[in-house]
């Protein structure tokens, strides 16, 4: 099919009129003035604006967990019988059909990184699937990305209340660094039985999978930087932003990204407002290093607007749409190790392509027209917000 | 005094949107004009700037719940009947939330107890800063429908632990308040008869009954035609809150007794039950059927700019910009019934208003670079 004559953000930093032809889901033209083909269907996008589904780099839709099933149960991704699991995937806890009830096209949204809650030091891997479907194999776009850590305080309450580690931050940052030690010194015979959790960080310690760390303080980013510096073939991820300054210049010496999530929203131990600064988020962004944005703060479902306030919100400290718009697309999927399959309009991309009526980075006055995900329309304006 | 030059004013009165000087004398707005040079007056220069009233926060709990909801001071959740309770002595008008309300613009907040019961008591109208911060009390009293009151209490296995004890809870409280009305009204006009003794629970839902004040009611989806069934029996006046699910029920809500619709706070999932349709269309539905609508941020567990991004949801799904701003200022200050004093850029009206640089209802963008209450500057933009 062709989208006709829009205005095509790449996700890349450019804007241009172009149409885009899909083919068998995937992008393979865009240029100006394409002329459809016969039988070829086309879609006149004339006057509205062309963009790449929105990446949600850390996200939980289709968990299921209590609130969404027959019996009282804990959420999919959160396994708090022992905080050390990276031998997990939180693909299995990926249910298609749920995260679809949620209309998530309609805010743009087509693919997310599904990953475990922030109650596990290691939580487990972390994959990047597509928001509307049902089989969760159809829906991934790729297993098994990047390894999810968290330094929270949140973990004392999750595992210290019923007496067990970690009660304090001494065991969370003291295992860290373990870990990794382990990790980095595992080396089994053929004949041992293996370590699966030390298998599952060994790619970590040797820079293949990258580790994302949710952290909420700036107290807690120092230390996670001065224990990784021992291990300097990690590649990491800063996750939440609550702490920084925007002074972080190891973040682009040693190349460490940052995603930001849910961030007004989460509060410091005594309740009050977390310290979270969107200048922070932009001088980081002018220094260079890769933003990515994210929905929801932590173990909650969140919401399908998220990602598009927090938007909002950069916006207010950028004021450049296409900059935005690249921590919503395609830095996203650079940070995911996705980015040759989705976060951009190109040849040769998944045709993951929402068209709006106007730039809704600019203006609210702007809804999505029509969603497509691997080119199948997964929203079209005037579907009904409602999973009933 | 003070002059405010040269911003467009987005007054939500008859003067619409309008290029003009504001000048503030004595807390209240004392001169709205083209051109207004006053002596001696201090000049906020606002040149290219978008002034709109102060927010109206039409539903919130700042000051009455911890950030973390561990402080439930607006909860008493021991029984589902707590009439006879009142906000103002679950709010902390010093709690921080204040401050950040001022950041997003909110002026004026009406403050209420949860949801967990039934009845849940009195709420009151609070501004976030200032000497005279408490302008109405009683605003409202404030009930629940719905899986709120039924959760608390289906643990408890107490009445309601269902939506037909819920129902029949609101109806035989307020049929108790009528009929405790009725017999002081008789006492009054024959000594013969006996006062009934004093109740502060029934002596709450009075106001209510003489449609003074507003019952306050958390619903969704279908449970909002039931409450405007009540509206109409005991002919008082009510709001739907939350309102999840209104664009079902247009024809319902287009009823004398609803005197608003307060919809939201709009970013939550959508799951079976009363929040499977999160319908934000219906801010613009509503409005078009002359129903007053507003948006909550429910504080104080919400995102910084809420009642901005409510609004913008309601643009994007169809609602003209300035409407929308209807939502956080007249519709909403009409709505918790203190229209006579904020809401609107009026001469005579309180000096409560921000300072934008783009229209916060529209513009992304939009930087929030003042906020004045009372005449007083009490947020500014940090450089």
């Amino acid at each position: 099919m062709l989208i006709a004559n829009g205005t095509v953000h790449d996700g890349r930093g450019n804007a241009f009129p172009a149409s885009v032809r899909i083919e068998d889901g995937v992008i393979t033209e865009v240029a100006p003035d394409l002329p459809a083909r016969e039988g070829e269907e086309v879609f006149d996008a004339t006057g509205m604006e062309v963009m790449p589904g929105f990446v949600q780099a850390i996200g939980h839709w289709g968990v299921n967990g209590s609130m969404t099933e027959i019996r009282p149960s804990s959420q999919d991704n959160d396994e708090l019988s022992e905080p050390i699991t990276p031998e997990l995937e939180a693909f299995y806890a990926f249910n298609g059909r749920a995260a679809s009830t949620q209309q998530l096209g309609a805010w743009g949204l087509t693919a997310q990184g599904v990953a475990p809650t922030d109650n596990n030091l290691f939580g487990g891997a972390i994959s990047v699937v597509g928001l509307t479907g049902v089989n969760p194999y159809d829906l991934l776009i790729k297993r098994n990305v990047a390894m999810a850590a968290s330094v929270m305080g949140s973990m004392r309450d999750a595992y210290g209340k019923r007496g067990a580690a970690p009660q304090t931050r001494m065991w969370i940052f003291t295992h860290l660094d373990e870990q990794l030690r382990l990790a980095e010194a595992y080396d089994p015979k053929p004949e041992e039985k293996p370590n699966d959790k030390l298998a599952a960080l060994k790619p970590v310690v040797e820079g293949e999978l990258p580790l994302i760390v949710s952290c909420d303080s700036g107290v807690a980013i120092a230390h996670v930087r001065d224990i990784l510096a021992k291990y300097p073939k990690v590649r990491f991820v800063i996750l939440n932003g609550s702490g920084l300054t925007g002074d972080e210049d190891w973040m682009v010496e040693r190349g460490v990204s940052l995603i930001v999530r849910n961030p007004s929203s989460p509060l410091d131990e005594a309740g009050a407002p977390a310290p979270f600064s969107w200048k922070a988020v932009a001088k980081l962004m002018d220094k260079g290093v890769d933003v990515a944005l994210a929905g929801e703060y932590s173990n909650t479902l969140g919401a399908r607007e998220d990602l598009i306030w927090n938007a909002a919100e950069l916006m207010k400290e950028l004021h450049d749409e296409e900059r935005v718009l690249a921590a919503i697309t395609s830095a996203p999927a650079k940070i995911l190790g996705v980015e040759d399959t989705i976060g951009a309009i190109a040849p040769g991309m998944r045709a993951d392509v929402c068209v709006w009526s106007a730039n809704p980075l600019k203006t609210y006055d702007a809804h999505a027209v029509r969603t497509f995900q691997a080119g199948e329309v997964v929203y079209a304006e005037g579907d009904e917000k409602t999973c009933m | 005094m003070h002059v405010i030059k040269g911003a467009t004013l987005y007054t939500m009165a008859e003067a619409g949107v309008t290029r003009a000087d504001i000048a503030i004398d004595g807390g209240k707005i004392a001169a709205i004009a083209e051109t207004i040079d006053i002596p001696g007056a201090e000049v906020i220069d606002a040149m290219g700037m978008v002034v709109t009233p102060g927010f109206v926060d039409a539903h919130s709990h700042v000051g009455g719940f911890g950030g973390h909801g561990e402080q439930q001071d607006l909860n008493e959740l021991t029984t589902p009947r707590t009439p006879e309770l009142d906000a103002l002595y679950g709010i902390d008008p010093t709690s921080e939330f204040f401050a950040k309300n001022l950041e997003q613009g909110i002026t004026t907040s009406c403050l209420v107890p949860g949801s967990g019961n039934v009845i849940g008591g009195w709420g009151i109208v609070l501004k976030s800063a200032g000497d005279d911060r408490l302008i109405k009390h009683p605003a409202v009293l404030k009930a629940a429908t719905g899986i709120n009151p039924k959760g608390v209490y289906s643990k408890q296995t107490k009445s309601p632990m269902t939506r037909m004890s819920i129902i029949y809870l609101l109806r035989s409280y307020l049929r108790d308040v009528q009929d405790y009305m009725r017999r002081k009204e008789e006492a009054a006009a024959d000594p013969e008869k006996q006062a009934p003794e004093f109740d502060l629970g029934l002596e709450h839902g009075i106001p209510v009954l003489k449609k003074e004040i507003p019952l306050k009611v958390h619903t969704y989806m279908h449970d909002m035609t039931q409450v405007v069934e009540i509206a109409r029996d005991f002919d008082i006046e009510v709001t739907i809150d939350h309102a999840q699910g209104a664009s079902d029920f247009y024809d319902t809500l287009s009823d004398p007794h609803v005197r608003g619709v307060i919809f939201g706070p709009t970013a939550e999932p959508l799951f079976p039950g009363e929040g499977g349709k999160l319908d934000p269309e219906c801010c613009a539905g509503l409005d078009e059927r002359g129903i007053p609508v507003a948006v909550m941020t429910d504080g104080p567990i919400t995102v910084k700019n809420q009642l901005i991004f409510e609004m913008g949801e309601a643009v994007r799904w169809g609602m003209d910009p300035v409407r929308a701003l209807a939502m956080v200022t007249s519709n909403a200050a009409h709505i918790i019934g203190v229209e006579d004093r904020v809401g609107t850029l009026e001469v005579g009206k309180d000096a409560d208003l921000c300072i934008w640089t783009a229209l916060p209802s529209l513009a992304t963008d939009a930087v929030l670079k003042r906020v004045i209450i009372d005449g007083a500057t009490v947020f500014s933009e940090e450089a």
